[in-house]
């Protein structure tokens, strides 16, 4: 079947530039979303857990409805409502942006939870050196806490890659809206949907398989592991 | 006057209902070996904290080579800090730097020393510990607890504070890795480092102490030299504390 949906993809060449537009657009979609996130989501664990008090109530508010409210009703708050307030994007930038802030959310929480884990006495021997706060958070607490986030930020990545496909419902051409219009031309939707399956298989053990890898690399001797997204 | 490094004046902390400390009054001068000991929970611990403003006073005053610590710190708190050097029971070694760059990170960061330049002070340090070149590049981890803890002495002398506080630096070590501790601890005493020790250890209390001080329920309830101490307690309180330790010790030596 898996070979079968190659077959149609290279009968002809609109259909193989398709596929190959979603695969690299679930991609984009994927990395983008998760940088933003990264990036978002560490600014606000450390805020929220060293920051000052009203900051720490207001991102603790965005998080919780983030977390409460479903992903596409997210997206296409995002896509539809903001050009009536001048703003407009293209569909890409909408998925990858909102994307980008549902992931921060998460992140943040897994990134908090990785950050509180590390032993209070190495924020209080960073202090007693004379460390600033900030180079505590530097210099001992990010660098321990990072560590131990990893397995969590690779579960985080591994569900942005099969969650890009969202972005369908935003007319952005992924993998599965590709494969649609290929399978609706074709009348082949069981081939392309297995092919396109197969595909994300292949890459979230890849990613998997990396981020392990990167973790075994920076690991050091007697660093715990914390929790993963459920 | 500029004699004294430490003053400490009627010291008080509570946590919640609890009274820690009341009314603590000592001082530290350069040079000078104090030696804190008394029965747990009575205060030590705190006391040490407060100092460094790990834990903050509800009232009192603190005083740093005639610098105001507290209640009003006449300099940013973290530069108060990085004159008082601490070593904590449970060691806190930094446990994503080697033992290099655990003595290495508080010159680089802190002191803004050239890497260069703090390499050589923290080599220097280690030197002074014990701690031989194989062992330079080892997490705390891979390292024995006194070893970790000789590492923490060096991490605290490498900053050259004007104090160096000890919270019961050989408490959580196996009881044969105690003395490579002391000895250390010890030598820096010879060398006239100002240092104010929290510890159980009599023996070394005995050696070491120019005075020792005996605390209990938060306030401290006898000082004097090691002799006064031992011969001629004051308080049965003292006294009773006194024998407790020695009774533990003729057991040990027993088992030994």
């Amino acid at each position: 079947m898996v070979f079968e949906g190659l077959l149609i993809i290279f009968t002809k060449e609109r259909y193989l530039d398709l596929f190959l537009e979603g695969l690299a657009n679930t991609l984009i979609l994927t990395a983008s979303s998760f940088a933003i996130g990264f990036m978002l989501g560490l600014l606000i664990a450390v805020e929220r857990l060293y920051g000052p008090r009203i900051l720490r109530a207001a991102l603790a508010a965005y998080v919780e409805t983030i977390r409460g409210t479903p992903m596409l009703l997210q997206l296409f708050l995002l896509y539809y409502a903001l050009p009536s307030a001048g703003i407009a994007m293209s569909a890409l930038t909408a998925a990858i942006l909102g994307m980008g802030f549902n992931s921060a959310a998460y992140q943040s929480e897994y990134l908090r939870a990785s950050l509180r884990a590390v032993p209070s006495g190495q924020w209080e021997a960073a202090l007693s050196l004379g460390m600033t706060k900030w180079q505590a958070i530097r210099s001992i607490i990010l660098p321990i806490g990072l560590r131990s986030a990893i397995p969590a930020l690779s579960n985080e990545l591994v569900y942005l890659l099969k969650y890009s496909s969202i972005a369908y419902f935003l007319a952005v051409v992924e993998l599965v809206y590709a494969g649609k219009i290929i399978g609706s031309e074709t009348f082949a939707y069981l081939e392309m949907y297995t092919l396109i399956a197969l595909v994300y298989l292949v890459f979230s053990l890849l990613i998997t398989r990396s981020m392990k890898k990167i973790e075994s690399k920076i690991m050091i001797p007697g660093l715990a592991v914390t929790a993963e997204r459920t | 006057m500029s004699d004294i490094v430490l003053r400490v004046e009627d010291l008080w902390k509570s946590f919640g209902k609890q009274t820690v400390l009341r009314g603590v009054t000592f001082t530290v001068k350069r040079g000078e070996v104090k030696v804190l000991m008394g029965p747990s929970g009575g205060g030590k611990s705190t006391l040490l904290r407060t100092i460094n403003l790990l834990v903050r006073p509800d009232r009192g005053r603190i005083e740093l080579e005639g610098i105001e610590v507290f209640p009003r710190p006449a300099m940013k708190i973290n530069k108060i800090r990085e004159r008082i050097g601490f070593v904590f029971q449970q060691f806190n070694l930094f446990m994503h730097l080697t033992a290099l760059d655990n003595v290495r990170i508080g010159l680089i960061k802190v002191k803004k020393l050239p890497p260069e330049e703090a390499t050589r002070r923290a080599i220097e340090a280690l030197q002074m510990v014990g701690i031989t070149e194989d062992l330079w590049h080892k997490y705390p981890a891979q390292l024995s607890g006194g070893q970790q803890q000789r590492v923490a002495i060096a991490r605290a002398i490498a900053m050259k504070p004007s104090i160096i506080l000890m919270d019961e630096p050989t408490s959580a070590l196996d009881p044969e890795l105690v003395g490579e501790v002391l000895k250390v601890i010890e030598e820096l005493a010879r060398r006239r480092t100002t240092m104010l020790i929290v510890t159980h250890e009599l023996d070394f209390a005995l050696e070491a102490a120019d005075e020792i001080m005996i605390m209990d329920q938060g306030v401290i309830v006898e000082r004097g030299t090691p002799d006064e101490i031992l011969r001629n307690p004051k308080h049965e309180r003292t006294r009773r504390f006194i024998e407790r330790i020695l009774r533990r010790q003729e057991r040990l030596n027993t088992l030994k």
